[in-house]
């Protein structure tokens, strides 16, 4: 097993039960900094290493990449991924990647400016594996060696020593899952080369060329999207049945009756939520509801085939997965007529439906995609809604979704919110545009196979649980005063749940969690109880 | 006893008993490997299959026998009244709709508090009492 201060890109072709560990991990503040810093991960499980590849770093995220049972399929592996390589590096099958991808492969100056901006190499204390370069440089070498003339003449002269054999391309695939795709590299970059896009591209690969995915993200994922209408499996009648539900359970909260539009032809808005709000988060929907039908909107839900689930997880892994459901979506709001389709809290759907689909399709096929929250800013704004802060008088800051701010630039909206209704407002360091990933971005809130859930807890999670301990160092210990972190977007919700539950931060210190709109539910002045459970005790 | 020492103070078997007991422990340590291996139990004569949480693949295969082998997987020791209360309303919604009721109409359905229904199941609703009800695993941003 190689150190994780000496590995080296050509290393990740060597045989090896086990590339490297993690021998460290980045300490926390106080009260954590009693915690061991060097980490005693279990093994991994000897059917596991017999059956999948825990030859990297002894975790397994993709739970659908099999070991070959001859030698055969082992080569057919390998020519099958440097098949995919080729279509990366084409323009006619990757054009609207090329330029980018290009210049993230050609131009690196191996500055490491990127490594102190990753999240997770600075967890690792340095850990080589997950220095944001090495996937690069790993995938650099493999395209040397096999895509430029002088890396099949000159070999390891010119930087192609690299073995290339089952081994490296599955602790590839695997290492492109050791990324959240959250792009701060990209953003600190001197030259603007994009790693987050390489250990993307690698996932295309495999899910594109070797049809191996994440369970969470392709079969329970967008198949099941594509099949039910939500990759919760949610079917329309179990959504008009919750839909049902939430009228009356918030009645019973707010005493206020709300007929919750579904399916209004013609609407000026389609809101469509994270289905994953409805089955873990109702409170979510509900208080979008309560708002939109205060503020006078036009709005309405659909319950039509993926009308009603705004995730798209094609967005981190596979580009026809994308577009399949980011079409349909859009057939949704058309067939209702709707002058445009807003986003409920949710990141990724945001950067997939604005950004990423904008490309998709064009003319009278595409439907206007917005944010929610500019519009809810300017709904309290124009005094729309009565309110009262003084009711959310208790610390709360703000988690950004990376999607949100970095990858769209929404940074201020959220704030204006916030100021409005939380006197005790408190930003993280570093915030907006330079946050912190959540530590489940691209699909690892929900990829929970294996030994997968461990590695995220302690270590692609850590520097948020730095974060909040350390916007609330002065209040923390003090467990009668709630602390709320808000995360406006389901995967994220996912991850702070987790961080709660594995740091005891609820049971012991009183740190609750939920999104931006039941913020300002609660801060309703006419409402005669606390729309927060935890406020009620 | 079931190993003596022999002269020169080596162990050995002793006698037939012996044999018969540690020929056991290693059929029932084979079973019990295999069980690991092939990710699946076998209740009354059924075989069935879970995935690597546990969950069953096919719901239909389930029983209350069924479940009370899995309960034992979640620290459930015996199956009450209250947890069939749970456990039946679950079921009754996944025929109808698909799906896992939310937690939210659980614990209204059922008249047991969040709380409760951890200290019936304690993995939880989703983790805990849904396994035993032989659901499948949640998916999606849940």
């Amino acid at each position: 097993m190689i150190n994780g201060k000496h590995l080296k890109p050509r290393d990740m072709g060597k045989p090896a039960d086990q590339l490297t560990k993690i021998d460290r991990l980045m300490p926390l503040p106080g009260p954590f900094d009693k915690l061991d810093t060097a980490p005693e991960f279990k093994e991994p499980k000897e059917e596991w290493r017999e059956k999948y590849c825990t030859t990297l770093d002894g975790f397994i995220a993709i739970d659908t990449l099999k070991r070959p049972e001859t030698k055969e399929e082992e080569e057919e592996f390998v020519r099958k991924f440097l098949q995919g390589l080729g279509k990366m590096l084409s323009e006619e099958t990757n054009r609207g990647i090329i330029q980018p991808l290009k210049l993230s492969i050609e131009y690196c100056a191996k500055c490491n400016t990127c490594s102190e901006a990753c999240h997770i190499f600075q967890s690792t204390e340095g850990h080589e594996l997950y220095r944001p370069i090495y996937r690069s440089e790993v995938l650099r070498k493999i395209v040397k060696k096999y895509f430029t003339k002088s890396g099949r003449l000159l070999g390891g002269l010119v930087g192609a020593d690299i073995d290339l054999n089952w081994e490296t391309v599955a602790r590839l695939g695997e290492l492109s899952y050791r990324c959240n795709l959250c792009r701060r590299c990209a953003q600190t970059c001197p030259l603007g080369l994009d790693n987050g896009l390489l250990a993307r591209e690698i996932r295309k690969i495999f899910s594109q060329e070797l049809g191996i995915a994440p369970k969470a993200l392709h079969e329970k994922g967008t198949e099941l999207q594509l099949k039910t209408g939500s990759s919760t499996g949610l079917t329309k009648p179990a959504f008009l049945d919750i839909i049902e539900f939430l009228e009356e359970d918030l009645e019973e909260k707010t005493g206020k009756k709300i007929k919750i539009p579904i399916d209004k032809e013609g609407a000026d808005i389609l809101l469509i939520h994270n289905a994953g709000e409805y089955m873990s988060w109702p409170e979510n929907p509900m208080a979008f509801a309560i708002l939109f039908e205060e503020a006078g909107l036009d709005w309405t839900l659909s319950s039509d085939l993926l009308g009603y689930d705004n995730v798209n997880y094609g967005l981190f892994y596979d580009d026809g997965q994308a577009k399949k459901i980011a079409l349909k979506q859009f057939e949704a709001a058309r067939k209702l007529g709707v002058k445009r389709i807003v986003l409920g809290e949710c990141g990724h759907a945001h950067k997939a439906a604005v950004v990423t689909a904008d490309r998709m399709t064009y003319g009278a096929n595409k439907v206007p995609v917005e944010s929610f929250l500019p519009i809810l800013r300017d709904i309290i704004k124009d005094n729309r809604l009565k309110l009262d802060p003084s009711k959310n008088n208790f610390p709360v800051t703000l988690h950004d979704p990376c999607n949100v701010v970095r990858q769209m630039g929404i940074v201020k909206p959220q704030r204006d919110i916030l100021k409005a209704v939380a006197p005790q407002f408190w930003e993280m360091t570093p915030h907006g545009v330079y946050n912190y990933c959540c530590g489940g971005g691209s699909g690892f809130a929900i990829m929970n196979s294996f030994n997968f859930p461990e590695w995220r807890k302690n270590v692609s999670v850590r520097m948020k649980v730095k974060q909040i301990l350390e916007v609330f160092q002065d209040t923390l210990e003090d467990a009668s005063i709630p602390k709320y972190i808000c995360a406006p977007c389901s995967n994220c919700k996912g991850s702070m749940r987790d961080i709660l539950e594995h740091y005891q931060l609820t049971a012991k210190y009183n740190v609750q969690y939920a999104g931006i709109v039941e913020l300002v539910v609660n801060a309703l002045a006419d409402l005669d109880r606390p729309f927060f459970e935890f406020l009620e005790e | 006893m079931l190993t003596t020492k022999d002269k020169e103070g080596n162990f050995k078997v002793a006698g037939i008993v012996g044999c018969v007991t540690w020929v056991s422990l290693i059929l029932i340590l084979i079973k019990n490997l295999l069980e690991v291996l092939s990710m699946s139990f076998e209740v009354n004569g059924k075989v069935i299959e879970v995935d690597e949480d546990g969950f069953i693949t096919d719901p239909d295969l389930w029983d209350e026998a069924v479940a009370e082998y899995l309960a034992k997987t979640e620290e459930v020791e015996e199956l009450t009244e209250d947890h069939w209360k749970v456990i039946n309303y679950l079921r009754d919604y996944y025929k109808q709709y698909g799906i896992a009721p939310m937690v939210r109409k659980v614990t209204k359905e059922t008249g047991f508090s969040l709380k409760e229904i951890y200290e019936l199941f304690p993995s939880g609703p989703a983790k805990g009492a849904c396994k035993i009800a032989g659901l499948p695993k949640p998916t999606g941003c849940v």
